[in-house]
């Protein structure tokens, strides 16, 4: 059997009156990038964020069906939303390193949920953090620097660095690469492919061609349906549905 | 299919798919106009098709060119790339046809020189005709993206085979009663296995259609009738 890490059934999300996502039924596998594609507005970004109760902040936000994490139903009352996002990390679109050092940037995940004991856990934690951002090499003479002061793509990289560093089972991205150059990209890219080996990642991206680099499996959302799943080699050379077609190739849907 | 949001990508599209209609009407008008020069043993006739070849080739380079400036630029998917893969294969397929048209009109000023081989020429006029009406149907189909008719087409090659088959065992039987008629029919069968060739490869345009539509090439076997690998002399 495959090796499901998140099963979303039924989910509805309304904004107010707005429907958002209606009745989106998905099975995420562990190891995997699995990435989220579609025109603006039809919620994708909303979706990814369900994954770990971000959508809990907005007031008028209501979140219906089941989704479940590990077989755990994230939405049950007993689920702590602060537990649940160092276990579900998420990369926003544009870098949003906290206003502090490199290092502290890195530490204070694991300080707040008390993932290590002393000093040395936790500068060995910053290390392997760093290493797995593919930063570490940048940043190992300047942790003391502040994280606002490396370039955009360390700072995205800082965020991954920080999003890892509390050892989540998933990572959401929404938009990773929007705002780097393409060799920055190109190095979040790379980091995708080898965050993959430890961790089932969620990215959602305007970027049809990065969703067909980075990604095995692919969702394409529209107008809070979700309208074709599967593989990405499939999605991107014969999908199932026109809709899917028109998309990708670059139609009015 | 709807429009790209893009309009100059589908200008880039319908520019390669002009080339290809205007490239596959001259391999077309090629074979019927090759085959009744030869019929006629018309030389001035043969000629024009031979120097049309020209055209040919190098409308084959300007799609290549298109298509590979297309990709480039546009990075095409799904339908919109298999589409730019099957152009390239297409404008291939409709060279070499292209050559094998070019070929029947060179042998035609050699076979003036000769008697003519009783009844064969009409025989390879009318393979040589329904070569082209496969040709005709393929360009549709494509243009249609019409299944169904490209599947008709790859099921018509046999009876191009069929007439090959017996055009073959024709050209042995003159041969053996009278060695004088060697050299033409060696010009003749030469001329009738190309045209043979040449409904191979509109078959394989066929397939390139029956793919570029759905993604998949066809895998049941088709019907193969070229049976004179293993025919004998009795």
């Amino acid at each position: 059997m495959t090796d499901y890490k998140i099963s979303a059934k039924g989910v509805q999300v309304y904004y107010g009156d707005n429907h958002a996502i209606k009745d989106v039924d998905v099975q995420i596998e562990d190891k995997t990038v699995t990435a989220f594609i579609g025109p603006s507005g039809c919620g994708k970004s909303t979706f990814l964020r369900t994954l770990n109760r971000m959508n809990d902040t907005i007031d008028i936000c209501r979140v219906e069906g089941d989704i479940r994490i590990d077989g755990e139903d994230i939405y049950d009352p007993a689920v702590d939303p602060v537990q649940l996002r160092a276990k579900v990390g998420m990369v926003f679109q544009k870098p949003n390193p906290f206003p502090k050092s490199i290092y502290d940037n890195v530490a204070y995940g694991p300080k707040i949920h008390g993932l290590a004991r002393n000093k040395s856990d936790l500068d060995e934690i910053v290390e392997k953090s760093l290493r797995k951002a593919a930063l570490w090499n940048e940043a190992k003479d300047r942790l003391d620097a502040p994280g606002t002061g490396l370039s955009g793509g360390q700072q995205q990289r800082l965020c991954i660095a920080r999003a890892i560093a509390t050892a989540p089972e998933v990572l959401l991205m929404d938009e990773p690469c929007s705002a780097l150059d393409p060799i920055a990209t190109a190095q979040v890219e790379e980091l995708i492919d080898e965050l993959r080996q430890s961790y089932s990642v969620v990215i959602v991206t305007h970027s049809m061609q990065q969703a067909a680099r980075v990604s095995q499996k692919t969702a394409f959302f529209h107008l809070g349906n979700l309208v074709e799943y599967g593989e990405t080699d499939k999605i991107f050379t014969n999908p199932e549905d026109p809709r899917t077609e028109s998309y990708i190739s670059g139609r009015i849907g | 299919m709807n429009e790209h949001i893009s309009s100059a990508y589908d200008r880039d599209l319908e520019k390669i798919q002009a080339l290809i209609m205007k490239m596959g009407g001259l391999v077309e008008h090629a074979i019927l106009e090759g085959a009744k020069a030869l019929e006629a043993r018309d030389i001035e006739a043969a000629e024009v098709v031979r120097k049309a070849d020209k055209i040919i080739d190098a409308l084959e380079e300007e799609i290549n060119e298109e298509a590979a400036r297309t990709i480039a630029l546009r990075a095409p998917v799904s339908k919109d790339l298999r589409t730019l893969l099957s152009v390239l294969k297409l404008a291939s397929s409709l060279e070499r046809v292209g050559d094998y048209a070019k070929n029947m009109a060179k042998r035609t000023s050699v076979l003036a020189e000769m008697k003519p081989i009783n009844g064969t020429d009409a025989a390879l006029r009318r393979m040589g005709k329904e070569v082209q009406a496969m040709l005709r149907d393929v360009l549709d189909a494509y243009v249609r993206s019409d299944v169904d008719l490209a599947e008709n087409v790859r099921q018509r090659d046999l009876e191009v085979d069929q007439m090959y088959n017996a055009l073959f065992r024709e050209f042995l039987t003159f041969m053996m009663e009278d060695p004088r008629n060697i050299t033409a029919c060696m010009h003749m069968h030469f001329i009738a296995k190309n045209v043979e060739r040449m409904g191979d490869l509109v078959t394989n345009m066929a397939e390139q259609v029956i793919y570029m539509v759905t993604g998949e090439m066809p895998d049941e076997d088709r019907p193969k009738g070229d049976k004179t690998s293993s025919m004998l002399t009795e």
